[in-house]
C-alpha cells in the first residue's frame, strides 16, 4: 500500500491513503480512433517546417535557452517568484504531518478551480475528524504529491455521501467589479472647420 | 474572452462577457547569471528514424542493436536539435505516410474498459452565444448542498459590458447571494444541456454564483464535470 498522508489533528495523528478518483473511473472514457480511406489506423504527428519531415511520439523536447540564445539545462536553473525572489522548493505532503488548522469557508473554496481528486481511505481512527467535517468544516492546507516548486491550495471535506475527498486546486483571478466609469467625451474648441467639412459634399 | 447570452429570473436576456479567471505564471527560470530563461521545442528525431522505422529495415531486433552499435541511424545530425518552428499537425497513417482524408470514430467505454457504443465522431458547437440565450432555469441549488457534492473544474468570471448591463448582471448577483444559492445554468430550450464553450470543447455542467459589495458584484459561472462521490464497486 502506497503511504499514507499524515494528518495532525487536536493533538492527534491521522493516517489515510489516498486514492485518485476522476472521471474515467467514475463515468468511463470515449477514445476517437482516426482511421484513413483504406481503413488503416492514424496518429497524429508534426510536420515541421521543411514541408516534408515528421515527427512522432516522443520525436520532440523542450529545451530551455538563455536570453542570449545558450542553451540551459534545467539543472542550472532557479525558480524565482513574480518579484524576483527566488523560490524555496517544497517537499512532498507524505514526507511530514499536515497540521489541520486553518479553515475555509465555502465561498474561499468555491473561489478555486479544482483539477485533482483523492478519496480519503483512513488506516487509523479517525471519527472525530470526520465529526468535524460532517458539520460543514472544509480544511484548507498547502499539498504537493511529489514536492517541487510550489504546494497547491489543498481541501479536506466531506462529500454530501459522506466520504472525506481531498481536493487540490488553483487559486483564480477573480475580483467585483462595479459600474464602469467612463471618461466624459468632451469637444475640443474649433473654429468650425469641421462642421464645415461635414457639409462639404465634394468629399462624398 | 467570449460573449455569452444570459437570461435573468424575469426572462431578459442580454449578451455579456464570460472572462477567464486563470492565474498567470507565478513561477519563472532563471540562469545563474539572473536572467530568465525561455522554453522552445527541439527536435530529437523523425518518424523515418524511430524504433519501428529501423526495425523495418533492419528486418530483427538484433540487427537494430548491431546497427545502433555500428553507427547513428536513429539520428539525422543535419537536423537533430533544430528548433521546431512553423509546424503543423497531421494525421499519419501506419505506413508513415501523411494522410489527407479521415473519418473518426468515437468508442465509448465503460470505466472498466468494456466498448459499449461505437459512434461517428461529432464536433460539438458552441450553445452559449448564440441566438437562444441561456434561459434561466429556475433551479436554484443551495451553496451548502452544492460545495461538496460536484467539483467546480473551471470557472468564468461575468462581466458586464456597459451600464445597462451592469444593472442586469448586478440584479442577478443580489438574487443569487439573498438566496444563498447556485442556478444550475444549462444550454436549450429547457435549460439542461451540458454548456459548450468554444467549438469542439469539453461540455460542462454550469452553476453560476453572486456575490455583492456595495455597489459591486462577482458573477461566476462555475464548470463542472464531474461529481465527489466513489465510483461504483461494479
Amino acid at each position: 500500500m502506497a503511504k499514507p498522508l499524515v494528518f495532525e489533528f487536536r493533538g492527534n495523528s491521522v493516517e489515510a491513503a489516498i486514492e485518485k478518483i476522476d472521471r474515467t473511473k467514475l463515468y468511463g472514457y470515449v477514445e476517437t480512433e482516426v482511421q484513413d480511406d483504406t481503413g488503416k489506423r492514424c496518429e497524429l504527428a508534426t510536420l515541421i517546417g521543411d514541408g516534408h519531415s515528421i515527427v512522432g511520439k516522443g520525436g520532440s523536447a523542450i529545451a530551455y535557452l538563455s536570453a542570449d540564445g545558450h542553451w540551459r539545462t534545467r539543472a542550472e536553473l532557479q525558480p524565482i517568484d513574480v518579484q524576483g525572489q527566488p523560490i524555496t522548493p517544497v517537499k512532498s505532503s507524505f514526507d511530514a504531518p499536515i497540521p489541520l488548522g486553518e479553515t475555509a469557508t465555502i465561498d474561499d473554496f468555491l473561489s478555486h478551480n479544482i483539477h485533482l481528486i483523492y478519496q480519503l481511505l483512513p488506516t487509523t481512527e479517525v471519527s472525530e475528524l470526520i465529526e468535524e467535517l460532517r458539520s460543514g468544516t472544509i480544511f484548507r492546507f498547502p499539498f504537493s504529491y511529489r514536492g517541487g516548486v510550489e504546494a497547491s491550495p489543498a481541501f479536506l471535506l466531506l462529500s454530501a455521501d459522506g466520504v472525506p475527498f481531498l481536493c487540490v486546486g488553483t487559486l483564480t483571478a477573480i475580483e467585483f467589479t462595479g459600474p464602469t466609469a467612463t471618461a466624459p467625451v468632451v469637444d475640443e474648441q474649433t473654429d468650425g472647420a469641421d462642421e464645415e467639412d461635414a457639409l462639404d459634399f465634394s468629399l462624398v | 474572452m467570449a460573449e455569452i447570452n444570459i437570461t435573468d429570473s424575469k426572462g431578459r436576456d442580454a449578451a455579456v462577457i464570460a472572462e477567464s479567471v486563470r492565474v498567470p505564471v507565478r513561477v519563472r527560470w532563471v540562469d545563474d547569471s539572473g536572467r530568465q530563461v525561455s522554453s522552445t521545442r527541439i527536435l530529437k528525431g523523425t518518424i523515418d528514424r524511430d524504433y519501428s522505422a529501423l526495425l523495418e529495415k533492419a528486418g530483427a531486433p538484433e540487427k537494430v542493436a548491431d546497427a545502433l552499435i555500428a553507427g547513428d541511424p536513429e539520428l539525422d545530425l543535419e537536423a537533430a536539435g533544430t528548433f521546431l518552428r512553423d509546424t503543423s499537425r497531421v494525421y499519419v497513417n501506419s505506413d508513415r505516410q501523411v494522410v489527407h482524408a479521415i473519418s473518426q470514430v468515437e468508442v465509448v467505454r465503460s470505466p472498466d474498459g468494456t466498448e459499449k457504443l461505437r459512434r461517428p465522431k461529432k464536433i460539438a458547437v458552441t450553445n452559449v452565444s448564440g441566438d437562444q440565450p441561456l434561459l434561466w432555469s429556475g433551479k436554484l441549488l443551495p451553496k451548502r448542498d452544492v460545495f461538496n457534492k460536484f467539483a467546480m473544474v473551471s470557472k468564468l468570471q461575468v462581466v458586464h459590458v456597459n451600464g445597462l448591463t451592469y444593472d442586469f448582471l448586478f440584479g442577478i448577483a443580489k438574487e443569487l447571494e439573498e438566496k444563498k444559492s447556485l442556478l444550475v445554468v444549462g444550454a436549450g430550450p429547457k435549460a439542461n444541456q451540458p454548456l459548450i464553450l468554444r467549438r469542439g470543447a469539453v461540455p460542462y455542467r454550469g452553476f453560476l454564483e453572486g456575490r455583492t459589495r456595495g455597489q459591486e458584484y462577482l458573477l461566476l459561472l462555475h464548470l463542472s464535470n464531474i461529481e465527489l462521490k466513489v465510483p461504483s464497486p461494479s
